[in-house]
């Protein structure tokens, strides 16, 4: 069993008996298990399939020589650029990320993708910053923000040159 | 009147099957056809009954995780009162105001329904714009529902665990430049209830 299945199964076991010590009510938690699980998992599935297909497609030098570690600092902002112009929810950003990865992405490369995706995805600003917030706040935090990916690539960066730690799994 | 389990409600599977497959979902099987049969063609029939065998171990590695990072979210979720999480956010100056506002931003269960939600209710409340622009970066790049159900299952939990030490201290940063930036901030306080529906996961 992974380190992942493993450490998820232990928190999970330790809410559960916090939920039972507290007296949850069991009915409704199952109920938002269920409707989660119908709205995420046959997507979610569906994109990994067509992650692996294009996985297999995509000449995996091109992708390593942008995004990989011979790439370097070069690697960051576009990395950046392209987790700015994934438009959609993390079903279709995180099979994205797998195949970067799978094509012999960095780590750096790939926490700068994710943050930049999970900061500026058009989808969660359209539907809920900009109605919610207004334009006046979007302005105030894409600036505030804008730093955020490179600071955490490079980061990861530093911390790669300390200690190997933080591969992802590409096993699959 | 004794409750009846909801699974029993004919309208509720109804929207479930909806949920589950509807034109969302055929979009997506669309795709992962398109992309097979591309594959199919270009690569030819070795290659791709490869990439066949590979998808499914990455299902079997995925599936297991996802349903147990979805219990885990769905329990959060329960247990931890959103609605204190805002009484927390803005009152504290200084370092202190946007360190509270990181964590609050990890810990806030559910997806952008809910956080954008308390972030309306804090901009309402007239909070402090740098715990408001932490509080959101942080549930964005920190948020324990992103880690759990997707880092943890598509990337692993060691990457899971790197991205978010490396990504930890950025909220603050965030927050501090947030607080020196002249520019004017109107906040709407007739704000719209937040759109229902795909609200955690979907485009």
């Amino acid at each position: 069993m992974s380190i992942g299945l493993a450490i998820l199964l232990l928190v999970l076991a330790v809410l559960i008996a916090l939920a039972v010590r507290r007296g949850e009510a069991a009915l409704p938690i199952t109920q938002r298990i269920v409707e989660q699980f119908a709205k995420l998992v046959p997507r979610m599935l569906c994109a990994l399939v067509a992650a692996g297909f294009i996985a297999q497609l995509i000449p995996k030098e091109a992708i390593s020589s942008f995004l990989g570690a011979e790439a370097g600092l070069i690697a960051l902002p576009i990395a950046a650029a392209v987790g700015l112009i994934v438009p959609a929810g993390p079903v279709i950003a995180f099979p994205i990320a797998v195949v970067f990865a799978k094509a012999g992405a960095s780590v750096p490369a790939l926490v700068t993708f994710i943050t930049s995706w999970s900061l500026f995805a058009m989808h969660r600003i359209l539907i809920y910053e900009l109605p919610l917030l207004g334009a006046s706040f979007l302005r105030l935090r894409a600036v505030s923000v804008a730093l955020m990916p490179f600071l955490a690539g490079a980061l990861a960066l530093l911390a790669g040159l300390l200690v190997s730690f933080g591969a992802p799994v590409t096993a699959h | 009147m004794a409750e009846r389990p909801f699974w029993t409600d004919s309208a509720w599977r109804r929207k479930l099957l909806g949920d589950a497959f509807g034109r969302g979902f055929w979009g997506f099987f669309a795709a992962a056809a398109a992309t097979g049969l591309v594959c199919y063609w270009v690569k030819g029939p070795e290659l791709f009954a490869e990439a066949i065998v590979r998808d499914f171990d990455a299902l079997m590695a995925v599936l297991p995780r996802v349903m147990v990072a979805l219990s885990v979210a769905a329990l959060i979720w329960a247990m931890l009162p959103r609605d204190k999480l805002s009484g927390l956010v803005g009152r504290e100056a200084g370092l202190t105001g946007l360190v509270i506002a990181t964590i609050a931003g990890a810990i806030t269960p559910g997806g952008p329904t809910s956080a954008y939600a308390l972030l309306a209710v804090l901009a309402a409340s007239g909070a402090d714009r740098g715990a408001m622009v932490a509080y959101i970066a942080s549930w964005a790049t920190l948020g324990m529902q992103r880690v759990l159900v997707w880092d943890v299952p598509f990337m692993g939990a060691e990457f899971a665990i790197f991205r978010s030490l490396v990504s930890l201290p950025l909220p603050i940063v965030a927050g501090l430049i947030a607080r020196r930036l002249p520019f004017e901030l109107t906040v709407r306080r007739d704000a719209p209830p937040p759109p229902k529906g795909g609200e955690e996961f979907l485009p």
